[in-house]
């Protein structure tokens, strides 16, 4: 009952005041123009911790840490991915798509290449990108209050569904601005007082043990596994095991399964079951190169989640539509910029959690439960009233996690269905966001098992293919043409999404054919660009598309310019 | 007393790219002169170096990064104040690295795009506008 009594302090306090914020939006909201950018009179700086707000997803409060339980110190690489996203970013999109004028990457296509077919595909592209990332966030919630408060996982999802999309209807973008700049100090301070807490109350015995990973063989103390899914148990030794409470039983070396739900205590000292990939600390465990199920290919499994994290960051809806928040070009250049900075700190820390987590709650990656590590260690490390406390304050930052990055998913979903696709009213982008909220939640629920770390680089992989490529040739070359851009999308969308569908549903295969096949972007990102250039170099493009190109790098203030 | 009404606040961009909503090419070409077509020429070959070699910088980070460590595994048991030194190039060392890396990025865009653009050089250095005249 306590639990759950932490839970709602930690959670109801975000919603109220995410709610609150969101109210006080209303009043100032009169058009669709409004809804969407807020009337932009945003500072760089809070521009940026918007940004930040927004980007810092379940994925990186929770995803990462418990990637590092489950992959190894390599698992490092995706933070480092998702904030130099924000360097190409700087580089290559900020300023010239800001001088577009236009809201999203769909406006984008018309305004820059006078298609509307393109546009239509790339509403599309939206919500493909846009589901890959809300359904891991919603599960992540789903999982996260199931872990701290004992209730189903069902209620979980239900809630964050409610509180994201009732904010958005009542709110809209001008609220969500402030929500996310609130958010992100919130989330900064949730993640870093107690890592620097948990380091303290570790001792250091725990300090040093985290940094001299021995492998995880035996079980310290009796250990109860909670399995969430149904799991191919390998015992190594005959084992006493306690199911489901019931008096432990000697079970023989072997494969045992697991029911979903089921509880399995081990005695302590018994060896750890096998249940595929390598327990933490085990060898290559603390190799700081990505090798997920041990493919062999560590440089290649890194640089391909390198490749689709810096890329796709560019190309991520709800991210992109928060550089128009900015008042120029130069603004919008600004914001990136510290983004780096916010995102940077940020990052410094999951690291903490994750080598903590292995020490302390290695056997999470028996029951695949590793996405909970950041929530679950305070209890492990103090079991007393500040056990109770950090847990309260890291969920109730892991629950501005995912309202932050869902409701600008939302926005950005909700603008492909009722702005692209079926263009409409205000009246209609203030309610598509529930029903894109309710979709999402039917098809978090059954999404249970999938990291949520790995399902938010999919999406990344999905926009490095789909936008990266249309935006870089659209702002930076006059050759593009509107059929080779749709070619080149429509390549890119079967060759990430497409193949990480095959992925999923299928299984993978062993090998290097894993990593292509699992993580496309190192080969998928070139073909788009190489199909759109190659396409339209075979084609004209139309006399204004050079000085549709150049007025983009053109600073706002020059003259002769309105 | 009436409240003061609200009006949506667009900028000409935003106006431009709403109006060509529907139909194939832009209602409004975009239009240059010849001079302005000219200055954007020379900003945009001098951004797309600048870019180009910020995205260099950026690709020999993090590809070479990762193949460092894979050719060095003896930097493992190399430690930093306990840390083994190829965890932190991993966990701490890109961040100061990116962080730098996109401030000289933004120095150097902001420079380029006052090209031929004398007025903005010393406006651009106050925090308060030149009045001309």
């Amino acid at each position: 009952m306590t639990d759950v009594l932490s839970v709602l302090l930690a959670v109801v306090p975000v919603l109220l005041v995410t709610l609150l914020i969101g109210a006080r939006g209303v009043a100032a909201m009169r058009t669709t123009s409004d809804f969407l950018v807020a009337s932009r009179r945003i500072s760089p700086t809070v521009n940026a911790a918007a940004v930040s707000g927004e980007y810092l997803s379940a994925a990186s409060f929770l995803g990462v840490a418990g990637l590092v339980v489950k992959d190894g110190v390599g698992a490092l690489w995706y933070p480092v991915g998702f904030a130099a996203g924000y360097v190409a970013m700087l580089a290559l999109v900020a300023a010239p798509m800001r001088r577009t004028g236009a809201l999203t990457v769909p406006d984008f296509a018309e305004a820059r290449l006078g298609s509307p077919g393109l546009r239509r595909l790339s509403a599309v592209v939206v919500l493909v990108i846009g589901c890959l990332y809300l359904v891991p966030q919603f599960t992540a919630a789903g999982q996260v209050l199931g872990v701290v408060s004992g209730s189903p996982y069902w209620v979980g999802v239900v809630v964050a569904g409610a509180a994201v999309s009732i904010t958005l209807a009542l709110g809209g973008m001008r609220a969500a601005t402030y929500v996310q700049a609130f958010q992100f100090v919130l989330k900064l301070a949730l993640f870093i007082v107690p890592a620097v807490w948990l380091v303290l109350a570790v001792g250091p015995d725990a300090r040093a043990a985290a940094l001299a990973p021995v492998e995880f063989s035996r079980f310290a103390a009796p250990t109860p596994v909670e399995f969430r899914l149904e799991t191919s148990v390998v015992l190594t030794e005959p084992t006493a095991v306690a199911v489901d409470g019931h008096p432990p039983q000697l079970l023989a070396p072997g494969p045992h399964e697991a029911a979903a739900g089921s509880t399995w205590t081990f005695p302590a000292g018994a060896a750890v079951p096998e249940v595929g990939g390598g327990p933490p600390g085990g060898p290559g465990w603390g190799r700081p190169l990505l090798d997920p199920g041990d493919a062999g290919h560590p440089v290649l499994a890194t640089w391909s989640v390198l490749v689709a994290t810096v890329l796709g960051t560019m190309g991520l809806p709800h991210i992109l539509i928060r550089f128009h928040t900015s008042p120029d070009g130069r603004g919008a250049r600004r914001t990136a910029a510290i983004t780096v900075a916010m995102l940077g700190a940020f990052y410094l820390f999951p690291g903490v959690y994750g080598l903590l987590g292995a020490l302390l709650l290695p056997e999470l990656y028996l029951s695949g439960a590793t996405d909970t590590v950041v929530v679950q260690l305070p209890a492990r490390v103090d079991p007393g009233w500040a056990g109770a406390l950090f847990t309260a304050l890291l969920t109730a930052g892991a629950f501005a996690a995912f309202l932050a990055t869902s409701l600008g998913l939302l926005l950005a979903v909700s603008g492909a269905l009722s702005h692209d696709l079926v263009p409409g009213s205000l009246r209609r982008l203030r309610f598509t966001p529930l029903a894109a909220a309710a979709a999402v939640v039917l098809l978090a629920l059954p999404a249970a098992s999938i990291d949520v770390g790995v399902l938010v680089t999919s999406a990344f992989a999905v926009a490095a293919s789909t936008f990266c490529p249309l935006l870089v040739l659209g702002i930076w070359w006059s050759g593009l043409t509107a059929r080779g851009a749709t070619v080149g999308v429509v390549v890119g969308l079967l060759s990430s999404a497409g193949v990480i569908g095959v992925d999923l549903f299928l299984g993978s295969p062993p090998g290097l054919a894993a990593i292509l096949l699992g993580q496309p972007a190192l080969w998928s990102v070139p073909l788009a660009f190489a199909t759109m250039v190659l396409v339209s170099l075979r084609g004209r493009p139309p006399a204004w598309a050079t000085t549709a190109m150049l007025r983009l790098h053109l600073d706002e203030s020059g003259p002769g310019r309105a | 007393m009436t409240r003061q009404r609200r009006v949506a606040v667009t900028s000409p961009q935003t106006r431009l790219a709403l109006s060509s909503r529907r139909g194939g090419a832009p209602a409004v070409p975009p239009h240059l002169s010849a001079g302005e077509a000219e200055r954007a020429r020379r900003i945009h070959r001098r951004q797309l170096r600048h870019a180009l070699s910020a995205l260099g910088l950026l690709g020999v980070l993090l590809l070479g990064l990762p193949l460092l460590l894979a050719a060095l595994p003896e930097l493992d048991a190399v430690r930093v104040v306990g840390v083994p030194l190829s965890w932190l190039a991993v966990a701490v060392l890109p961040y100061p690295l990116l962080v730098a890396l996109a401030h000289w990025q933004l120095r150097r865009a902001e420079r380029a795009e006052r090209i031929g653009h004398p007025g903005r050089t010393a406006r651009a250095r106050s925090t308060r506008p030149v009045r001309p005249g």
